[in-house]
């Protein structure tokens, strides 16, 4: 619990002390303007209305207490404030990351299992082969591919966006609009996604076969399906769903990229559109975002863990 | 009792392969590594043309002058990504190198005095850890703005931590063998006891690790590149695929020969570093 505490002040710290620290004049970074083009009068009152005159530890006492009420002040480019804008992304990213964290979990702990299971097969180690092939993808080439092949050269589905700009879809027709806008984002995110669940699984699941509770049930005469679903998949699974619950933190993270590549309106894109336009404020509230859900997964799998394995509590 | 012995066969033959995989993998590995070694060295000889110059009509389709087609300011492709293996190998290989000396650094320190300063260094490694990587990097490299150095460093300085925590595990374990006990006991100082017995052990590790990080940083310059916060001057593979991307090259015809070519290449040089890490690691520590 402590740890959090410590990783929330690291992030915040982090956030204040950058744009001060970072070579040019921090007026730029935190003001949004072109130092230069201003008399030392204007130049005198910005720096007071944004409040860099004041002590370096009141500055910083102020921007606590800025976060804590939901204050993460206004974008320079759009003027906006930029809790909204954050409000705005944030169903799409957890839409598709959602969605792919999903598919990559069913999918990773299946094949894992498999892998496992028949470990030392020309089945096994080849699927293997692929997983460490596929961790070496770059993620956003695998969208411009998808791309390329599905939207361009077959035509089947959308290449940008997460709805058909200014159409007007109601019912169904909106519901099957922003899954197909959804799919290759979501298929890019699983497939990169995947290796990693597979990996945790297949170790997992070879480390609990060598336990000698396993040789005990088969010692006294339990079928392959009884061992493997009422032994070795109960053991298994606690830690893989741990695993799995801090993945989904990270995850969001990873939007970054994809998002990118299929100019989807995510948390991700928000960052690389800041980022490009020299938008530090926002830059720096996404990334808090992006803190604050890597903290709340691993809060879950602590959470979790005493209830789906029971050796954990402690009494 | 047949049943039996074909199964015996059967397991026999399971264990002989899976001996087998790591050292067919990472002689893969080092295959690919050669080959792009060689590329990136010879880079000057083997490329048709001047990467940085204008020697044709932009958007140009392959052809017997230009195998792979010219890009959006008329550069030759092909000669672009043969010089796109010096900046990955290159950013690949420092930043590793950087992740590496601090990783070993904490790792040692922190596993021979485990006690305050080891938990205090490892709760700092557990931190950062726990940061979104991706956004941070992001951020930070944002911040310093786009040159080679800045790539390197922020690379290298984001990704120590794991290596860090692999060796501290394996310096607690040296630090109470008998030859570590003994010169300790007989007043050996601590300097001395770690550069002479704690770190050429941890040696083969380190070298797994490094070879790892090399595989990760390789990919992380490329997202970085791809992103636009790489060095403008140098040719990277992300820096191909960042303006395939900005000039739409891949919703048109161009991307069979503009964005499949350096996203492999991305693709090969990783994995080559990964299969040598995983047939190393698998030496050390056999999970298989």
């Amino acid at each position: 619990m402590a740890q959090y505490g410590v990783v929330v002040v690291v992030a915040v710290t982090l956030n204040f002390l950058l744009p001060r620290l970072m070579p040019g004049n921090p007026l730029a970074l935190i003001a949004g303007v072109d130092v230069g083009m201003l008399t030392p009068d204007q130049r005198a009152e910005i720096v007071a209305r944004v409040g860099l005159d004041a002590p370096l530890w009141q500055q910083y006492l102020r921007y606590w207490g800025d976060i804590f009420t939901g204050d993460f002040g206004f974008s320079f480019r759009s003027s906006r404030p930029i809790v909204d804008m954050i409000w705005e992304r944030l169903p799409w990213t957890l839409l598709i990351t959602g969605l792919s964290l999903l598919v990559s979990a069913v999918v990773g702990v299946l094949l894992g299992a498999i892998s496992a299971w028949r470990r030392g097969t020309k089945g096994d180690l080849g699927m293997l082969s692929g997983m460490i092939s596929i961790e070496s993808l770059p993620s956003f080439w695998l969208g411009m591919v998808l791309v390329s092949l599905f939207a361009v050269q077959w035509g089947l589905l959308p290449s940008f966006g997460a709805v058909t700009p200014a159409s007007d879809l109601e019912g169904w027709a909106h519901v099957w609009d922003i899954i197909s806008h959804a799919i290759l984002p979501v298929t890019a995110l699983s497939i990169v996604g995947t290796p990693g669940v597979y990996m945790t699984m297949r170790y997992s699941m070879l480390e609990t076969l060598g336990e000698d509770y396993i040789r005990t049930a088969r010692a006294k005469g339990a079928g392959e399906r009884r061992v493997l679903f009422g032994h070795v998949a109960r053991n298994t699974i606690a830690p893989v769903i741990t695993v799995l619950a801090i993945r989904l933190g990270f995850a969001f993270g990873g939007t970054v990229i994809i998002e990118t590549v299929f100019s989807y309106p995510g948390l991700g894109r928000l960052v690389f559109e800041a980022v490009a336009g020299r938008d530090y404020p926002v830059m720096q509230a996404a990334f808090l975002v992006f803190t604050a859900a890597i903290l709340v997964a691993n809060l879950a799998a602590d959470l979790l863990y005493p209830l789906i394995d029971p050796r954990s509590r402690t009494s | 009792m047949t049943a039996t012995g074909g199964e015996d066969r059967a397991i026999r033959r399971a264990v002989r392969r899976r001996s087998r995989l790591p050292t067919i993998l990472g002689v893969a590995g080092l295959v690919i590594v050669g080959a792009l070694v060689v590329t990136a060295v010879f880079a000057p000889w083997l490329a048709p043309y001047d990467p940085t110059e204008r020697i044709a009509r932009p958007f140009l389709f392959p052809s017997a002058e230009h195998p792979l087609g010219t890009n959006d300011v008329g550069h030759d492709l092909l000669s672009e990504i043969i010089f796109g293996s010096r900046v990955s190998l290159m950013v690949g290989l420092v930043a590793a190198t950087v992740a590496l000396l601090i990783g070993t650094t904490v790792g040692v320190i922190a596993g021979y005095y485990p006690k305050r300063l080891g938990s205090t260094l490892m709760r700092g490694v557990d931190v950062i850890l726990i940061l979104p990587f991706l956004p941070l990097l992001i951020v930070l490299a944002a911040y310093l703005g786009r040159s080679l150095l800045n790539t390197i460093l922020v690379i290298g300085l984001l990704i120590w931590a794991e290596p860090a925590r692999i060796i501290r595990s394996q310096v607690l374990s040296l630090r109470s063998r008998e030859y570590v006990l003994a010169a300790r006991s007989m007043g050996a100082p601590d300097r001395w006891t770690i550069l002479r017995h704690i770190v050429p052990r941890t040696a083969l590790l380190a070298t797994g690790s490094f070879v790892r990080a090399v595989s990760g940083a390789i990919l992380l310059e490329a997202a970085l590149s791809f992103l636009g916060l790489g060095d403008p001057i140098q040719k990277s593979w992300g820096s191909t695929l960042y303006w395939a991307q900005t000039r739409g090259a891949f919703l048109t015809p161009a991307w069979k020969w503009w964005v499949l070519p350096p996203g492999l290449l991305i693709m090969l040089a990783s994995l080559g570093f990964a299969l040598i890490a995983f047939s190393l690691e698998e030496r050390i520590n056999p999970r298989l």
